[in-house]
C-alpha cells in the first residue's frame, strides 16, 4: 500500500517537473523574450481575432493595428503638443474658400509587402467610404466629399461639398481615425464588410506575425524594410524587434506577469500600480514618486447634468451643486489627491495649459455670478492647489515647491467650496429645507439624486460619483450612486438626471482646435429625452446655447492651422460661455496608472522625459519604439 | 401502452413546454433591460475617445439596426427567431459582427468541454468516492480530518481559491503561467502541444477539481452515513456479507442515485463555463463568451449559447427520467 503511495507522490512530482521544465518557453514559438516587448492590451480579448477590417467595424484596434500596422496621415500627441504628419509629409493645406482640402504624401513609404504608397490609395479610400454604407466613415465622406482628384503621385486634392476648415480631423488619428487603405488589397474584394484583411497589409514598420485564435494575444514583427515606413523615416529603427499584445482577464493575473517580468508595459488600476511599485524592482510609473499617474491624459473627468430635467435646467441649481462641492475632499476621496482638477472643460494637458488656462486665469479671478438680491460672488479659488498640497503633506506624501510642476500636478484652481451661496442659490429658486436640515424641491418633495455610473469602482465615473454623493450628502441633498452596467444606455437615451459620464466630449489634446469638445453642444445635435444622442460624451447633457451656436459656427469656417490666434479666442470665448452656463460639471483630468518594466526595456517617457504620450494602446505608441533601449 | 400514455408522453409535454418557455424568455429578457445592442457598439467605439461625428455616428446606427436584424416589431423578430432556432442558426454575433454565432461557439466550447467536463466528472469521481468512503468510516479519526479540512475548503469562493492557487504556483514558485494559452493560429498537434494545454489549464483545473471535489465529498458523506444505517446495511451486516461487498453494493450504489442526476444537471451546465475561473487564469471559455453577451446585449450570441444550454440540460433530464428505472427499481413502471 506505501509502494503504490509512492509511486502516486512520484508521478506528481515528475508531472510537476516536466511542466516547470515547459514553463521557461513563455512565448509563441520560441521568440525570444530580450528582443519583445510586451504591451497589455487594453479593450479586452479579441472577440474575432482573424478579422482585421478595422473600416468596417470595432476590431480591437489596439491589439496593434493603430500602434504598429498602420500609418495615419495625421497624429495628435498630447504629450508633446505636436501634431506628427506620418503618411503625410506636412500638414493639410485648404483653399481659399475651404472647398478643397490638399494632401502631400510622404515619399518612399511602401506597404509591408513592398507596393509603394501614393495618392492613388488615398483616393481610393476616399471614393470607397462614399460608396459604401456600414463602412464607419461613410457619414462624412459621404456628406462632406464631392470628388477626389490624385494630382500626381503623393498629392492629392479632395474636392468638398460645403466650406470646411476642419475635414482634415478626419484622417487626425486620436485613437482612431479613417486610415488609408491599400488599394491594391481592397480593389478587388466584392464585399468589403464581410471582408477579414487576413493578413493584414499596412506601411506601419511591423507586420503580423501570429495571434492567438481564442483572442488573447497578437504578437508583431518588425519589418525587414522598416526604414519604407514613416515611423522609420520619421524617428528610425524601431527597438524591440517583436511587440506582443496581450489580454488578461483580472488584474492579479496582470500584477503577476508584471512581477515576473512578462509585461513590460500595462496600464493598471490606481490600487495594482501601488502593489507594482512596492514589489517589484524594476517597475516603474509615468512619476517615479508620488503621485505616480499620467496626468496629462486628454480626457476630461466630472459631472454630468440632464439639461433636459429639472432642476437641473436651471442654471441656479447646476451653480449650487458645484458651489456645495469641497473640491480638496472632493480630489482626496475620488483619486487620493494625485489628479489634476481643473475648472474648464478641457482636460490640463501642456498645450491647453498654455494656450487656454494660463491666458484664462485672470478672466476666471475676475469672473462672477449673480447670486440675487443685486448680490454678485466671484467663485473662482486660485489657492486650491496649495490646499491640495497642504493635505496631500499631511497624509505624508512627498510634495514639491516648483511652481510649474505643481500646476501640472495638481491643476491650476477650481471652484470655491461655499456651501451659504450654494444655498442662497437655491433658496432664490423657490428650494427649502426641511427640520433636519435636508433640501426640498420647489414643489416640498425631498431633493434626491441618483447619481448614474459605470460599476467598475476603479474607474473614474465611480471615483466621480463615491466624491459627488459625499459632498451633496453633506450639503443636505439625499445623494446616492446607481451603479449600472446600463449606464451608457441611459445617458445616450436622455433616462438620467445626473451622471459622471464624460461631462464633455474629450478635445483633441493638442493644437487649439476645441471644436471637438463644442459641437455636441451645437442646438443642430440637440437631442430630446428617449432618442440616442449621437456623440455621447458632452452631448448627453442635452445642452445648447444660441451664442454656443455662433461660436461654432465661427470655428466652422476658421482655419485652425492658418488661423491659430482666431481658433484660440474662439475656443476661449466658447470656454467662458461653458463656465458661465455650467451645463455639466468638469472636475479633475483623468489619470492613468501606467507601469513599465525595466528588465528588457529602458527610456520609457515619464513626467521627467515626456518625449512620447504615455499609453500603449494610443495610436503613437509607433513612435515610442524607436527611443526605447535594451536593458543591460 | 401504458408507459407511453403515464410515464413518457407526459414528459415529452413538460420536455417541450420547459425549451419553449426558456427560450421564450431569453429571447424577451434582453430586450426588456432597455439596453441596446447598438448602442453598446457605438460606445465601445467611442469609449477610447474614437473621432467619429454626429453623422458618421447616425448612419452606422441605421447601418448596424439593419444588419443586425433589429427592424420590425417585437413579434416580426420573436417569429424569425424561431426560424433561425429551427434552422439551427443564430445569425451573427452582434457585438462581433460579421462572425457567426456559431463560429464562436466552435472556437470557445472546445476549451471549456476540454476543462470542465473533466474536472467535473474527475470531482464527481474523487469526491463521490473519497465521501462514501469517509461516510462509511465516519467514526475513524482519519475520516473525521478529511472531514475538517474540506469543510474549510469548501466554502472558500472559486475566486480567492484561484488567486490563492495562482500565487502560490505562479508567483511564489513560478512553475505554472499566468497568461493566455501561446499557441498560434496554425497549432500542430504534438508534445509541446500537449504539455502547453496541460500546463494552462492545471490550475483551474486544480481549482476546481478541488472546490468542486469538496462538494462532491460533502453530500456523498452525509449520504452514505444514512445509508450505512439502514436496515437492509444492517441485515447485510448480520447476514456475515463482507465490508468489502457491502461498502460498493449495498451502500454506495443506493447513495449514488441522487449523485447522478446532479451529475447529469452538472454536465448540463457546460454552456454557462466557468465564468470566475476562466476570469482568474485567463482561460478561453464559454463563461467569458456569455458574460460578454450579456453585458453588451449581444441578443444573437446569448440566444445561441442560451438554447444549447436549455437544449442540453432539458434533454438530459429528460434522458435521466427515462433511465432512472434502470437504476432503482423502486420507481420501476409496471
Amino acid at each position: 500500500m506505501k509502494c503504490k503511495w509512492g509511486i502516486m507522490i512520484l508521478m506528481v512530482l515528475v508531472l510537476m517537473f516536466s511542466l516547470s521544465f515547459t514553463a521557461f518557453a513563455q512565448l509563441p514559438g520560441g521568440i525570444p523574450r530580450e528582443e519583445t516587448m510586451i504591451a497589455d492590451q487594453l479593450t479586452g480579448r479579441v472577440g474575432m481575432p482573424d478579422n482585421f477590417n478595422l473600416w468596417a467595424g470595432w476590431r480591437n484596434q489596439d491589439r496593434g493595428l493603430q500602434q504598429l500596422l498602420l500609418e495615419p496621415l495625421w497624429t495628435v500627441d498630447y504629450a508633446t503638443g505636436e501634431i506628427i504628419s506620418g503618411s503625410a509629409a506636412e500638414p493639410p493645406e485648404y483653399s481659399e474658400d475651404l472647398m478643397q482640402m490638399t494632401i502631400h504624401l510622404r515619399e518612399g513609404v511602401d506597404w509591408n509587402d513592398g507596393v509603394p504608397f501614393t495618392a492613388d490609395d488615398v483616393a481610393f479610400t476616399i471614393e470607397l467610404h462614399v460608396d459604401t454604407p456600414g463602412l464607419l466613415y461613410h457619414g462624412p465622406m459621404a456628406e462632406f466629399v464631392e470628388s477626389v482628384t490624385v494630382v500626381d503621385e503623393h498629392t492629392v486634392t479632395v474636392n468638398l461639398t460645403r466650406p470646411s476648415s476642419r475635414f482634415h480631423a478626419h484622417f487626425l488619428d486620436r485613437w482612431g481615425c479613417l486610415r488609408i487603405m491599400p488599394k491594391h488589397i481592397f480593389e478587388d474584394v466584392e464585399d468589403v464588410m464581410a471582408f477579414k484583411y487576413n493578413p493584414p497589409v499596412g506601411t506601419g514598420a511591423y507586420r503580423l506575425l501570429d495571434y492567438d485564435p481564442a483572442g488573447f494575444w497578437t504578437l508583431w514583427e518588425r519589418r525587414e524594410d522598416w526604414d519604407r515606413s514613416p515611423t522609420g523615416i520619421l524617428y528610425g529603427e524601431p527597438q524591440p524587434q517583436y511587440v506582443l499584445f496581450q489580454w488578461f482577464e483580472s488584474e492579479e493575473g496582470k500584477i503577476l506577469a508584471q512581477l515576473r517580468n512578462e509585461l513590460d508595459m500595462a496600464q493598471h488600476t490606481e490600487e495594482g500600480l501601488r502593489v507594482i511599485l512596492d514589489r517589484s524592482d524594476t517597475a516603474r510609473a509615468w512619476r517615479r514618486d508620488w503621485p505616480w499617474v499620467v496626468n496629462i491624459d486628454p480626457c476630461i473627468t466630472g459631472i454630468l447634468l440632464n439639461n433636459m430635467v429639472e432642476p437641473y435646467d436651471n442654471k441656479d441649481v447646476r451653480w449650487a451643486l458645484t458651489l456645495a462641492i469641497d473640491i480638496v475632499d472632493y480630489a482626496a476621496i475620488a483619486t487620493d489627491l494625485m489628479a489634476p482638477v481643473s475648472p474648464l472643460h478641457l482636460p490640463p494637458v501642456p498645450a491647453y495649459l498654455e494656450h487656454f488656462f494660463l491666458p484664462m486665469e485672470d478672466w476666471l479671478k475676475e469672473f462672477e455670478i449673480d447670486i440675487g438680491n443685486g448680490e454678485m460672488f466671484k467663485p473662482y479659488d486660485p489657492d486650491v492647489s496649495q490646499r491640495i498640497l497642504a493635505e496631500a503633506e499631511e497624509r505624508g506624501y512627498p510634495i514639491p515647491d516648483d511652481p510649474d510642476i505643481i500646476l501640472e500636478q495638481f491643476g491650476m484652481g477650481w471652484w470655491k467650496y461655499a456651501p451659504d451661496v450654494a444655498a442662497q442659490l437655491l433658496e432664490n429658486n423657490g428650494f427649502s429645507r426641511n427640520a433636519e436640515g435636508n433640501w426640498l424641491l420647489p414643489d416640498g418633495s425631498p431633493w434626491k439624486i441618483d447619481i448614474v455610473s459605470d460599476p467598475p469602482v476603479a474607474h473614474h465615473h465611480m471615483k466621480n460619483a463615491l466624491a459627488a454623493a459625499e459632498q451633496w450628502r453633506n450639503f443636505g441633498i439625499d445623494a446616492t450612486v446607481y451603479a449600472t452596467e446600463a449606464y451608457n444606455d441611459l445617458t445616450m437615451m436622455g433616462d438620467y438626471s445626473v451622471s459622471t459620464t464624460w461631462p464633455a466630449a474629450e478635445p483633441w489634446g493638442a493644437g487649439v482646435d476645441l471644436i471637438r469638445t463644442f459641437d455636441v453642444w451645437h442646438s443642430r445635435n440637440l437631442t430630446p429625452i428617449g432618442e440616442t444622442v449621437a456623440i455621447g460624451p458632452g452631448g448627453a447633457a442635452r445642452w445648447s446655447d444660441p451664442r454656443m451656436d455662433e461660436i461654432i459656427e465661427a470655428m466652422e469656417v476658421t482655419d485652425p492651422i492658418a488661423e491659430e490666434e482666431k481658433t484660440i479666442e474662439l475656443g476661449i470665448e466658447a470656454l467662458k460661455l461653458v463656465i458661465e452656463e455650467m451645463p455639466t460639471i468638469a472636475t479633475y483630468g483623468y489619470t492613468g496608472p501606467i507601469a513599465y518594466d525595466e528588465a528588457y526595456w529602458t527610456n520609457w517617457p515619464g513626467a521627467e522625459n515626456p518625449y512620447s504620450q504615455p499609453y500603449q494602446h494610443w495610436p503613437n505608441l509607433k513612435y515610442m519604439l524607436p527611443f526605447l533601449e535594451k536593458a543591460e | 401502452m401504458r408507459f407511453v400514455k403515464e410515464y413518457l408522453v407526459p414528459r415529452l409535454i413538460q420536455y417541450f413546454a420547459v425549451i419553449f418557455c426558456g427560450i421564450t424568455a431569453v429571447f424577451l429578457i434582453p430586450r426588456f433591460t432597455g439596453q441596446d445592442p447598438i448602442l453598446g457598439v457605438i460606445a465601445e467605439i467611442q469609449a477610447q475617445g474614437s473621432s467619429l461625428d454626429a453623422s458618421a455616428v447616425r448612419s452606422l446606427m441605421e447601418s448596424l439596426r439593419e444588419l443586425y436584424g433589429l427592424e420590425g416589431t417585437l413579434f416580426e423578430q420573436y417569429v424569425a427567431m424561431w426560424q433561425r432556432v429551427i434552422a439551427f442558426d443564430f445569425g451573427p454575433s452582434f457585438f462581433q459582427f460579421p462572425t457567426p454565432v456559431a463560429d464562436l461557439l466552435r472556437i470557445y466550447l472546445p476549451w471549456t468541454i476540454g476543462l470542465f467536463v473533466t474536472t467535473t466528472v474527475l470531482a464527481w469521481a474523487l469526491g463521490n468516492v473519497i465521501g462514501g468512503i469517509a461516510g462509511y468510516f465516519s467514526h475513524k479519526r482519519w475520516s473525521k480530518v478529511f472531514d475538517a479540512v474540506v469543510m474549510v475548503v469548501r466554502p472558500v469562493p472559486h475566486y480567492i481559491f484561484g488567486i490563492l492557487v495562482l500565487i502560490l504556483f505562479a508567483y511564489v514558485w513560478q512553475i505554472f503561467p499566468v497568461g493566455g494559452i501561446m499557441l498560434g493560429r496554425s497549432t500542430v498537434f504534438n508534445l509541446n502541444f500537449i504539455l502547453t494545454i496541460i500546463r494552462h489549464s492545471f490550475l483551474p483545473a486544480l481549482t476546481l477539481l478541488i472546490l468542486g471535489g469538496a462538494i462532491w465529498f460533502q453530500q456523498m458523506k452525509l449520504l452514505v452515513q444514512n445509508v450505512k444505517r439502514e436496515d437492509f446495511v444492517q441485515y447485510a451486516h448480520t447476514g456475515g456479507v463482507k465490508e468489502t461487498r457491502i461498502i460498493p453494493r449495498y451502500v454506495l450504489r443506493n447513495a449514488m442515485l441522487p449523485q447522478i442526476t446532479q451529475l447529469t444537471l452538472a454536465l448540463g451546465q457546460v454552456f454557462s463555463g466557468v465564468l470566475i475561473v476562466e476570469m482568474v487564469f485567463s482561460y478561453p471559455g464559454m463563461g467569458l463568451l456569455l458574460y460578454r453577451a450579456v453585458t453588451r446585449n449581444d441578443y444573437n450570441l446569448v440566444m445561441g449559447i442560451t438554447v444549447l444550454s436549455i437544449l442540453t440540460i432539458t434533454t438530459a433530464v429528460l434522458i435521466m427520467d427515462l433511465l432512472y428505472p434502470l437504476f432503482d427499481p423502486r420507481i420501476r413502471h409496471r
